[in-house]
């Protein structure tokens, strides 16, 4: 996929010209109060329900649409480099969104995968991408990916992420990560050659959350493919962004085009303030995540500063009534992601799932990433069961209405509401995985078969 | 003229940092015991935090009552200081070096921890984010703080909390600064492996944790890890 560089220019000029605003005033006299006006001037003040996290009131939201394109106008994104706004008008936002594809393909060979603009209720399969990039030993990289890359429902990995490259501490920022870009691509290579997967797509680069490792490892000989690879851009706060992000978008732009994942969180409770006005700032900030870096695909998803996770209600009902906003508004390929905080080796995990998946599949997205196994804190705690589970959950629920998904999400929140301030960590892969066979133990295997045999009891075509 | 304890209250739980400022000028001028009305601000802003760290509450309520808190102190605190002074007691406010480390510019969680800091009567020293090893150090001299603390939100710069620790035993200055660490990735076990003096799981229990050191009567080369076991 080229990228427009009249475009990328525009936005570099708008970052270096742009209005001027200090953290302060941006953070509570720009976001926090448009954010609020908005939720006011659209009447969405105690919309939200949070024992019944997925609505279906067409309606409502697209009203939540409308407030969210104006908030992206008013708000825009703050560079941190030069403290000046990106600052995009209507038409250029909706231009922007125009722009961006409904469909494209990722990956090579057999392993090609479709990605799609989905509808609410579209019985077409969205696609599952994992794991999340938490990290791991490095002696156990490599047999981590060909544990992932053996698990059909995954489409294409993203993750693991490394603590250390040939035995050094990576260091974000430094020399280290500009070798980790293409170290990581090597690996993960290896990973899908011993799988029989080669050609999966991959998501750049979980490794290196700077620009460095992706400058180092993306469209360069031998790393991540420009062809049928991705890059992700994540950022650091709400409507924030950064020369990391546009180092990004232009090292994709040097290397003959590509794709672009526009992506990051909104703090539920932070300074969007209640779901209400997250759902509004997740839709806004999605808008200009796509519009500003020309992304192929992207989400901005909500996070909940209480647990720092975002499976609890008010959260899910915020992650519906975003994701269902941009899908009945634009036909851009949307990509959403569940948070969970409980760690692998229990129910809970996978209960949190449950919910998460299914409600982001009956509310339209095309993509999501996961699983954030223990809330992605601890090294080495994820294993491929919890997630072949969640995508399992994933494909199987889309086609379902929002009404059985709501059902479904309901019977089995209170499963884990209790624990989501103080969530099991579980135990790591080494623990819960027969490093010889990459096959889970039985015990975490009797788990993940009692908790899919409740799920298909609640209505889940999972069997 | 008796101090308005409910006006207090109020303005700081309304985030009115002008009404705020105006109370603690009554204070400073007119109240008997300025303290008392001091301690009456901390419970309200203890009771904010409390309630954002619940979810009933959202980051923009919280900053605004803490700087309505702070402008509340600035006013009542140069009558403290005088009256410290004649009762030959000394009244010092423990200073705090705050930021994200090197190849890290994540700030919210760092904003949250020094918004709670400061509004429970700590003087922040914030360096921002993408903070160089040596000039967490440097700023700590210069200013004279007590305690340097560290966040990082991802695994690639929790290295640069472990350097600054590093740095002070290399240059023989571990018993100069507290250094305490935190950021979603970095765990109790990880701040103790480290080296570090001490860690929290929140915000409010950050306070807990830089009131605990500033009592702790020993320093921070010799005094036993505060973290996740220790709560």
């Amino acid at each position: 996929m080229k990228l427009d560089l009249d475009r990328i220019l525009d936005v570099l000029d708008k970052a270096h010209t742009g209005p001027v605003y200090n953290e302060r005033t941006f953070n509570l006299e720009v976001v926090a109060k448009t954010i609020q006006e908005k939720v006011a001037q659209y009447g969405l003040t105690g919309t939200c329900d949070p024992a019944n996290p997925i609505p279906a009131d067409d309606d409502l939201a697209d009203r939540f649409y409308q407030a969210g394109f104006d908030a992206a106008v008013d708000i825009g994104l703050l560079c941190a480099d030069t403290n000046r706004t990106i600052r995009l008008s209507a038409a250029e936002l909706q231009a922007g969104l125009d722009a961006a594809p409904s469909e494209f393909w990722l990956g090579s060979g057999d392993q090609r995968v479709h990605y799609r603009h989905r509808e609410l209720d579209d019985p077409t399969p969205p696609v599952w991408t994992a794991p999340l990039s938490i990290a791991v030993a490095e002696d156990a990289f490599v047999p981590m990916v060909e544990a992932f890359a053996r698990v059909p429902v995954i489409d294409v990995l993203q993750g693991p992420s490394l603590e250390t490259i040939h035995g050094r501490p990576l260091r974000s920022g430094s020399p280290y990560e500009h070798i980790a870009g293409r170290y990581q691509a090597d690996l993960m290579h290896e990973g899908l050659r011993r799988a029989g997967r080669e050609g999966m797509p991959l998501e750049a680069i979980a490794t290196s959350t700077t620009h460095i490792g992706v400058l180092g490892g993306y469209g360069v000989e031998g790393g991540y493919s420009r062809d049928s690879d991705i890059v992700t851009i994540l950022s650091i706060a709400d409507f924030w962004t950064s020369y990391e992000s546009l180092f990004k978008m232009t090292q994709v732009y040097v290397t003959g085009g590509g794709f672009i994942n526009g992506a990051t969180w909104v703090m539920l409770g932070g300074y969007a303030g209640g779901p209400e006005g997250t759902a509004v700032a997740c839709i806004a900030y999605t808008l200009l995540m796509i519009s500003v870096f020309q992304g192929a695909r992207g989400g901005v998803p909500p996070f909940d500063l209480a647990y720092m996770g975002n499976t609890g209600g008010r959260a899910q009902w915020a992650l519906s009534m975003f994701d269902q906003a941009v899908t009945r508004n634009t036909h851009v390929v949307l990509q959403s992601v569940v948070n969970q905080v409980t760690g692998p080796g229990t129910k809970e995990l996978l209960y949190e799932s449950i919910v998460g998946l299914t409600n982001i599949a009956v509310s339209g997205t095309a993509n999501s990433v996961g699983v954030r196994s223990a809330g992605g804190r601890l090294t080495n705690y994820l294993t491929p069961l919890e997630n072949q589970f969640a995508g399992e959950v994933y494909k199987a629920a889309a086609g379902m209405s929002r009404e059985q998904g709501n059902e479904i999400v309901k019977r089995f929140m209170p499963k884990y509401a209790a624990v989501l301030s103080t969530p099991p960590d579980g135990r790591p892969f080494q623990e819960l995985y027969n490093l010889d066979t990459l096959q889970p133990i039985a015990e975490w295997r009797q788990m993940y078969e009692e908790v899919k045999a409740e799920a298909i009891d609640a209505g889940l075509p999972m069997d | 003229m008796a101090t308005d304890y409910a006006a207090i209250r109020e303005a700081i739980v309304d985030g009115d940092a002008d009404t705020a400022a105006a109370l603690g000028r009554d204070v400073a001028e007119t109240a008997e015991n300025a303290l008392e009305a001091v301690d009456t601000a901390a419970t309200v802003i203890r009771e904010v935090g409390d309630r954002f760290g619940a979810g009933e509450i959202y980051l923009p309520e919280m900053v605004l009552a803490a700087e309505a808190m702070q402008a509340f102190m600035d006013e009542v605190t140069p009558r403290l200081e005088a009256e410290a002074q004649r009762s030959g007691e000394s009244r010092e406010t423990a200073k705090v070096v705050i930021g994200t480390v090197k190849g890290d510019i994540h700030s919210i969680g760092k904003n949250i921890v020094a918004t709670m800091l400061s509004a429970s009567g700590y003087e922040i020293i914030d360096l921002g984010v993408n903070v160089v090893p040596m000039d967490a150090i440097s700023e700590a001299d210069r200013t004279g703080a007590s305690i340097i603390g560290l966040s990082a939100l991802m695994t690639t710069s929790m290295p640069y909390q472990k350097e600054v620790v590093s740095l002070l035993t290399e240059l023989d200055r571990r018993n100069d600064y507290w250094v305490i660490v935190g950021g979603g990735p970095v765990t109790s076990d990880y701040a103790d492996e480290i080296g570090s003096n001490g860690w929290a799981p929140d915000a409010a229990a950050a306070v807990q944790l830089c009131d605990r050191m500033m009592s702790s009567g020993t320093g921070p080369a010799t005094a036993p890890f505060i973290g996740k076991e220790e709560e």
